[in-house]
């Protein structure tokens, strides 16, 4: 019972709210300082967490006993490095909102800050309830921060995502509420308490329906083909630092649902559709790779090639194998730390070609910017999970257990590494080799925000492409999750 | 055992003043401001009849909570009025828009138009009869209490006299009401005709002992019963009179309406269904659960692409009331506190979204169109959030009181194996967004000029609409205050519901002969 | 120190000369990084060597050394190591790689003296050497692909190195992507072989376990064998795998020396050497691949005849000769292949510096009907090409006579199905020896053409900067080969590194002389130890026979260039109008470019624009979200419509409502 992850939890909003009240100027860093705090207040918690040592940092109060819904927060294996990836991503992103001025500074920083509490909570909840409320609040900020500061046509862009996905969270909400009203036993009190759920499983034949509704809002979030359509209006509309935590962090949270909740709470159901779900990942893992090399839009490239990259985690998690699960949850974070980089490289790529996202407008940008070039190239190399990166690891390990439990998804899926190469490539040498695009302009990184920016983000790639166990050996404590469902599996 | 009720008949019924206290406050009150208003003079007029109207309505509240106490109804007229804590709740609430109303009507043109005196004692009369509606324990009293509330409301609806389209609203209202008045009535009289008694307790006893549950002429009373109130509540099909009334009404008796009025027949369709017809649930509630459904989707539908603010509150209120009718549906306790919970929670935020909805239609020469909201954000913070949260909660977002409350419904829902309604519930959220999320659209996300680095194309300034000096809210603060408050309590309740749990479960020890 | 402990050294220098390099790229003045990346180089060299010796000291059964640095990832079942493997096999190719990169590290130094991205072209050439070293040093299977990767980067990053010109940034891609390739089926036999032996990765553990758990020739075992024959043939070009090669001789020309002809592209051979219990275990895959390099290495020697791009030709004849490798390690020939390996390693990367010089001169022209007449002009290149050329038709004493040659005797040895595959070896030689001085003769001998001129009258001869293959107008910002490069009879450095290769060339041979020395066989060994081919050795008279015909077989080929371009000039051009389908299906490389095209690039791009322009419209812009808004916007169409203010109407609609319920009561009464 610690206070820690409450502190973690919303140091970030209070930062928001804060900055409501500083001057226009100080608003930006207000919100950095306190993403800095969380950050640093989570650094304390990795070290001190006990690898192997179950839930902890456990806090569990009374939220709204009459619905038995408990403030619940905990941290295990599973959500260690979501948490981490979550309060590092979130410096980046309001370092580059705080360092351009945008209007309505105050409202863009409490919403920021709002967002990342909200992400967290999301990742910490230890209660179906207390989860289902984080989810849905997720969506309250980025609709205003994609509707206030977005491209032209943002409103559409907005309403469109926040209609997409919050039609999967209210039938997630229905599927919750549900799941845990069946699952109390007759005059006992209700609870949605993961543990406490996960002592009464329920019919095989509840499951399956309250497996699509969850499986439906957890898609549309990632999102997964063929529930991508909010993705491309977004993805082009949204501002820069907005889509940079969406991307990273936010479609984590879909895939990180099917881990924590769907497949310990409802394990005939995973296996039942085990098949389905691995096709849905293998589908869009070839189709949001073909669609990646064909775009022209940077963001759109990295967008389709998310697609990819989650079916590839979903595939993970599917196999239904611990081997599975590790490299998905260690892909999690890998995409994430690559995701972030690449969109603070469009940014810059986009203030080098006239404020333009699309390829043409770009080329020979490598020039007189060897630092963003290499950069560049190691977050792409990354990306692409060339082996020597953690990606890499994560993909080996996703591949080795999908090939061991259905082979054939395995074999087709690894088509999909070898069409990561060719857009990722592709996307690298359209903007910095080739001749100099016309409007485009060659200068490197400055030292000052623009490096500091990424450069740690690099650093934090390359380390983890050298030591990957760091990840693996504390993400071990996932696998009994995996496990279950996979015995199930057996028991058939 | 008839003669003894006979010989009860004649006696002069046993009255508890102490119970019957707060109708006194009320009505004493609507007749001291009348008598009151007669004396001309700014003063009276603008500052003594509303503080007697408050005046009236506090103490109501205050003997309210002293009458406060949980258990079995315990009668105060003898056979005609009792008291429990459901009556004595959700009179709470009717006292609580009374008060939001003197708020929102103090500046009102109706107000002047009409003179205070009678605008205020019309309300006060129409809160008495919801209060008589609320606490009836007999087919008479409710019928009565239903009159008394109605009439008041006609006139309220037309007192903006030189407007045309609020005497229109008041005749529409009245016209179609007395219909409803007509087939309540009707049904009443076949019930009365099934079972031989008036008194609600007699006829959940009869039924089912004497009376078959299929009788064709219980069921006839029971569909023509259930059609009247189904009037008052809006719901569909028999909502059609709403937006046209809402929207021709003055803006606060609309707000007092889609509150008061909705509360005040959901309380009379608690009472008849889950206390007198309980019996015969398995008959109704199919019934009533298609209405629901019905409900959802017309109300829902209809909101969308509605240009008066107005017209879509009363279109959005339709819907809610689809949500509310599910909690009836179930017929548990759990249900029933659902629905008085969300009736609770749905004070709040629709009167937070009326009051901006007045605040703005006061200034802004779009009247209560969209487009007197465009740019609020910027121009106006402090009426573009509370009108935000009201959307957020209506839509049923975490951290505002609508998320709670439809998780609660949809418990409740799953709870009594409705499990289905619960998804319509659901269905018809995911709907509703199109229409909440256009209003916070046009508030915060119009074409501003905003500071998008680089190229992208500058985006030109436009005047917030109807944006004057004059416009600014703190010219009305009572207005100001209000929704403020309103706004405030959705988002407290939102985070620490658990008062409202608390009342909620209160109201469901009344009725004991709901299954937990 | 223990050999392990030198053989992390050898890692330890190029890695710290890539940071080096790449961090100080501003502040390194002059050809200081050239110099650093050289010295970096023969650092590792050195501790090579001494690891070497180290090695040696111990009994030659237990000559085989691991070492583990910490866990690279360790859960879930797979237990993976930061570890790597010395034996005699690893340190061989750790010889071979770093001796050679150093030297041509030392000719790029003055070769690429004027380039504008000269740091950062040791940057990359340190980094690819380090990959090289980690891929033969690997302790197991998947640091093994980690080094695999790394050679693949390095490799396109130094292809598309003058990244303005389209040709070169085409040539980038098509080689990265035709290397993942390679790596996923490296991935994929990774996984059966841990799934199979016990799940081992590392080297030794696979080994014991396939002994056990895999029975003769069994089906699993075979296509994990496949598998990695695939990646093997991706990363040395061989069919159907080999397109990317000669595009990337868009690379400079000390990149095409060091990287696409001495060792980057000889490390499939190193990969079947390695896991040769495996294909011994499974003689089916071994077949396939033998087959399969056969047919390489006399398709690839064909093209070489036609085309006359100079660095080209070379590109395949270096295909033509991993073929023979290939032959020789996958039907047990292991110090044959491995030995053709390091000759061909010195003589390949001998020919590519010469032609580079000659480039140079030509600033940056390679096509040979361009070129002739530089014999007297460029003597001391001359006659380094001319050993290299010599030494690559294996003529008597060079070193590729005795190298090729113990390949091809001890097929013949073997007898059988190797016999046939040695039959088409001989037949390449044939070929070999003859394109291989269809160049010397092409670019040396005849007239001198202006450049060469120019060269006597003593001034390099600077050309128009025009991109020969696409005719684009060269972009002077980032650099293109032949702009004032330098050729070797200015520059010591290149003189040193090319005159070493050339007495190298020479000498070579010397470390495997049938019956007169066998170290080369004696030192590897105890890596082949358990082989049952150990012992099938050809006898010494019947090893010096096959050489005797090998070389008949390479003076023949010379012979007849000599007369095809020297006694008669034009015998060619008589030979083409008799046989032109022949020559156009050589100069076309038998149109597999054209084939992968239609087949690959073009329907993916289709698909491509299926899904942006189709299947996106219907997900994103309608239909399918569009459909369900379009019903909900109908709906409140409708209920506009019904509400119009006029009672009558509302009276309808009460009356509908009063029906229904009272009918459903009605019936429920019934």
């Amino acid at each position: 019972m610690t206070v820690h992850l409450s502190i973690i939890l919303f140091l970030p909003a209070v930062a928001g709210l804060v900055a409501m009240f500083f001057p226009r100027d100080w608003a930006g860093w207000t919100l950095v300082t306190g993403s800095v705090l969380t950050l640093a207040y989570a650094i304390v918690m990795l070290a001190r967490f006990k690898t192997g040592g179950g839930m902890q940092f456990v806090t569990d109060d009374n939220w709204i006993s009459e619905l038995g819904i408990r403030y619940q927060l905990g941290v295990d294996g599973l959500n260690l490095f979501l948490v981490m990836l979550t309060a590092l991503l979130w410096v980046p992103a309001s370092i580059a909102f705080a360092v351009r001025g945008w209007d309505r500074p105050h409202l863009f920083a409490f919403f920021m800050g709002l967002g990342e509490t909200a992400v967290l909570g999301a990742f910490m909840a230890q209660d179906l309830g207390l989860f289902v409320a984080f989810f849905d609040l997720m969506l309250v900020p980025f609709y205003f921060l994609v509707g206030m500061w977005g491209g032209e046509d943002r409103v559409y862009a907005t309403t469109k995502l926040v209609i997409y996905t919050l039609v999967g969270s209210l039938l997630m909400l229905a599927a919750a509420v549900a799941l845990g009203v069946m699952s109390t036993p007759d005059g006992g009190h209700i609870s949605f308490s993961f543990a406490t759920l996960a002592q009464h499983p329920l019919s095989a034949g509840s499951q399956y329906w309250l497996f699509l509704l969850f499986a439906f809002a957890f898609l549309v979030k990632a999102p997964i083909f063929p529930l991508h359509g909010w993705m491309p209006d977004a993805y082009r509309q949204a501002p820069l630092p907005v889509i940079l935590v969406f991307s990273a962090v936010v479609s984590k949270v879909g895939v990180y649902g099917f881990l924590r909740i769907v497949l310990p709470l409802l394990p005939q159901a995973s296996v039942h559709f085990q098949e389905l779900m691995l096709a849905i990942a293998v589908v869009s893992i070839l189709y949001g790779s073909v669609l990646a090399f064909s775009q022209d839009d940077t963001r759109l490239i990295v967008g389709y090639s998310s697609i990819a990259q989650l079916g590839f985690i979903l595939l993970g998690i599917f196999s239904l194998d611990s081997k599975g699960g590790q490299g998905a949850v260690m892909q999690m974070v890998n995409h994430g730390l690559v995701v972030a980089p690449l969109f603070l490289i469009i940014g810059y790529l986009a203030i080098r070609a006239q404020e333009r996202d699309s390829l043409d407008w770009m080329g020979g940008m490598a020039f007189r910017a060897p630092v963003l070039a290499g950069v560049f190239l190691i977050v792409a190399l990354a990306t692409l999970a060339m082996p020597g990166s953690a990606n890499f690891v994560g993909e080996l390990y996703i591949l080795f257990g999908t090939l061991q439990s259905k082979i054939v998804y395995g074999l087709v899926a690894s088509v999909g590494v070898v069409l990561a190469a060719v857009y990722m490539i592709r996307f690298f040498q359209r903007a910095m080799h080739g001749r100099a695009g016309v409007h485009a302009e060659s200068r490197d990184l400055a030292l000052g925000p623009e490096l500091a920016v990424i450069a740690p983000l690099v650093l934090v790639i390359l380390a983890l492409g050298v030591y990957p166990n760091f990840l693996l050996h504390r993400i071990n404590a996932f696998a009994p999750v995996a496990q279950n469902a996979a015995q199930v599996a057996l028991k058939k | 055992m008839n003669t003894l009720n006979v010989i009860a008949a004649a006696k002069a019924p046993v009255i508890d003043y102490k119970g019957i206290s707060p109708l006194f406050a009320i009505a004493g009150g609507a007749v001291i401001v009348l008598i009151v208003a007669l004396f001309r003079g700014r003063f009276v007029q603008r500052v003594l009849v509303p503080l007697l109207t408050v005046g009236a309505l506090g103490a109501a509240i205050g003997l309210t909570i002293w009458n406060w106490q949980t258990g079995d109804s315990k009668p105060i007229v003898e056979g005609a009025l009792s008291i429990d804590t459901l009556a004595l709740g959700l009179s709470l609430i009717f006292y609580a828009s009374g008060l939001v109303m003197v708020a929102f009507a103090w500046r009102s043109v109706a107000l002047r138009e009409s003179g205070s005196g009678e605008f205020f004692g019309l309300m006060l009369g129409s809160i008495a009869g919801m209060n008589i509606l609320a606490s009836a324990e007999n087919l008479v009293t409710l019928f009565v209490g239903i009159e008394l509330l109605s009439i008041p409301l006609y006139v309220l609806c037309a007192s903006e006299v030189r407007r045309e389209t609020s005497l229109e609203s008041g005749l529409k209202y009245l016209v179609i009401g007395s219909v409803g008045s007509a087939t309540l009535l009707y049904g009443l009289a076949f019930i009365y005709g099934a079972t031989g008694h008036t008194d609600f307790a007699g006829i959940s006893s009869a039924i089912g002992d004497r009376v078959d549950i299929t009788d064709p002429l219980l069921l006839t009373g029971i569909g023509l019963a259930a059609a009247g109130l189904a009037f008052k509540a809006s719901v569909a099909p028999f909502h059609a009179w709403t937006p046209d009334v809402y929207e021709g009404a003055p803006t606060p008796v609309t707000a007092f309406m889609a509150v008061a009025t909705k509360t005040a027949a959901f309380a009379i369709i608690l009472r008849l269904f889950d206390e007198a017809l309980v019996t015969v649930q398995v008959q109704w509630a199919p019934a009533l659960a298609a209405l629901a459904v019905v409900t959802i989707i017309v109300g829902n539908v209809g909101a969308i692409g509605q240009n008066s603010l107005k017209r879509m509150l009363a279109w959005s209120g339709v819907a809610q009331a689809g949500y509310m009718l599910a909690g009836v549906v179930v017929g548990t306790k759990l249900g029933l506190q659902a629905t008085v919970f969300y009736l609770a929670i749905y004070l709040f935020m629709n009167m937070a979204a009326f009051g901006v909805v007045i605040a703005r239609e006061r200034v802004s020469e779009h009247g209560d169109g969209m487009k007197s909201l465009e740019g609020l954000g910027s121009a106006s913070p402090l009426l573009a959030w509370p009108m935000t949260i009201a959307m957020l909660s209506l839509a049923g977002f975490p951290a505002t009181a609508g998320f709670i409350g439809k998780f609660y419904l949809i418990s409740a829902t799953v709870d009594g194996n409705w499990a289905w309604l619960g998804v319509m519930i659901v269905i018809g959220s995911m709907i509703s967004l199109v229409y909440y999320l256009r209003v916070i659209a046009v508030m915060w996300m119009n074409p501003l000029k905003i500071e998008v680095p680089g190229l992208r194309p500058r985006r030109e300034v436009r005047p917030v609409a109807g944006w004057s000096p004059e416009a600014d809210p703190r010219r009305q603060p009572e207005v100001l205050v209000v929704t403020l408050i309103m706004a405030a309590a959705t988002i407290f309740f939102g985070i620490v519901p658990s008062p409202l749990f608390h009342l909620a479960h209160d109201v469901g020890t009344s009725l004991s002969s709901l299954f937990t | 120190m223990s050999a392990t402990a030198w053989a992390w050294l050898v890692l330890a220098f190029p890695l710290a000369g890539t940071i080096v390099i790449s961090l100080g790229w501003r502040a390194l003045p002059g050809r200081l990084p050239g110099w650093i990346g050289s010295a970096m180089i023969l650092g590792s060299f050195v501790c090579a060597i001494l690891a070497t010796l180290k090695m040696q000291d111990a009994a030659p059964d237990a000559r085989h050394f691991s070492s583990t640095l910490f866990d690279y990832a360790h859960s879930a079942g797979l237990n993976i190591g930061m570890s790597i493997y010395v034996d005699p096999l690893s340190l061989f190719m750790a010889l071979v790689v770093s001796g050679v990169s150093f030297l041509i590290h030392v000719y790029s130094v003055s070769y690429m003296a004027s380039d504008r991205g000269y740091s950062r072209y040791f940057a990359y050439m340190n980094y690819f050497v380090l990959s090289m070293l980690l891929l033969v040093l690997a302790g197991n299977i998947i640091i093994l692909i980690v080094g695999w990767a790394f050679v693949g980067a390095a490799s396109y990053l130094l292809i598309s190195f003058w990244y303005r010109r389209k040709s070169a940034v085409d040539a980038g891609i098509k080689a990265f992507v035709m290397n993942v390739i390679g790596d996923v089926a490296l991935v994929i036999a990774a996984f059966l072989l841990w799934k199979n032996t016990g799940h081992h990765v590392s080297y030794t553990g696979i080994f014991a376990g396939a002994k056990q758990s895999f029975s003769h020739d069994q089906g699993t075992l075979i296509a994990a064998c496949l598998l990695l024959t695939v990646g093997a043939f991706a990363k040395s070009a061989q069919l159907p795998l080999h397109t990317w090669l000669p595009d990337a001789m868009e690379g400079p020309t000390p990149v095409s020396a060091l990287i696409h002809a001495a060792t980057m592209v000889t490390a499939g051979v190193y990969l079947i050497a390695r896991f040769h219990p495996l294909y011994e275990q499974a003689p089916t895959a071994a077949n396939i691949t033998a087959g399969i390099a056969a047919a390489t290495l006399f398709f690839a020697a064909t093209c070489a005849l036609a085309i006359t791009d100079l660095k080209r030709i070379i590109a395949y004849s270096t295909i033509s000769q991993i073929g023979y490798m290939m032959v020789g390690v996958s039907t047990a020939g292991y110090d044959g292949g491995l030995f053709h390996l390091m000759t061909h390693a010195f003589f390949k990367a001998l020919l590519f510096m010469g032609a580079g010089s000659v480039i140079g001169a030509m600033a940056g022209i390679q096509d040979i009907d361009r070129m002739g007449g530089f014999r007297r002009s460029m003597r001391f290149t001359y006659i380094t090409f001319l050993i290299g050329a010599l030494t690559l038709a294996g003529m008597v004493p060079f070193a590729g006579w005795f190298s090729k040659d113990e390949i091809l005797g001890f097929d013949v040895h073997r007898g059988g199905y190797p016999l046939i595959l040695a039959i088409v070896g001989f037949a390449g030689a044939l070929l070999t020896a003859f394109y291989s001085f269809r160049m010397v003769f092409r670019v040396f001998h005849g007239d001198a053409v202006p450049e060469a001129e120019s060269l006597e009258r003593g001034e390099l001869f600077h050309g128009e900067h025009v991109n020969p293959m696409t005719g684009e107008h060269e972009d002077t910002d980032v650099g293109f080969p032949g702009a004032e490069h330098h050729i070797a009879e200015r520059e010591l450095p290149m003189k040193f590194a090319m005159g070493a290769l050339a007495v190298l060339s020479v000498v070579g041979g010397i470390v495997a002389i049938p019956g007169v020395t066998d170290w080369l066989r004696n030192f590897l060994d105890p890596t082949f130890a358990d082989s049952k081919f150990i012992n099938t050795q050809p006898t010494d008279s019947a090893s010096w026979i096959g050489l005797i015909v090998g070389a008949g077989i390479a003076l023949a080929g010379i012979t007849t260039a000599f007369v095809f371009y020297i006694r008669r000039p034009g015998t060619t051009a008589k030979l083409i109008e008799r046989l032109p389908f022949l020559y156009r299906l050589f100069v076309n490389r038998w149109y597999f470019d054209e084939l992968y095209d239609a087949l690959f690039v073009r329907p993916a791009a289709t698909f491509g624009r299926f899904g942006r322009y189709v299947v996106e419209s219907a997900f994103v812009q309608g239909t399918l979200v569009g459909g369900a808004t379009r019903i909900v916007g109908a709906g409140s169409a409708l209920a506009r419509t019904v509400q119009s203010g006029y009672v009558r109407t509302y009276a309808v609609l009460m009356l509908v409502g009063f029906g229904a319920l009272g009918l459903y009561f009605l019936l429920q009464a019934t």
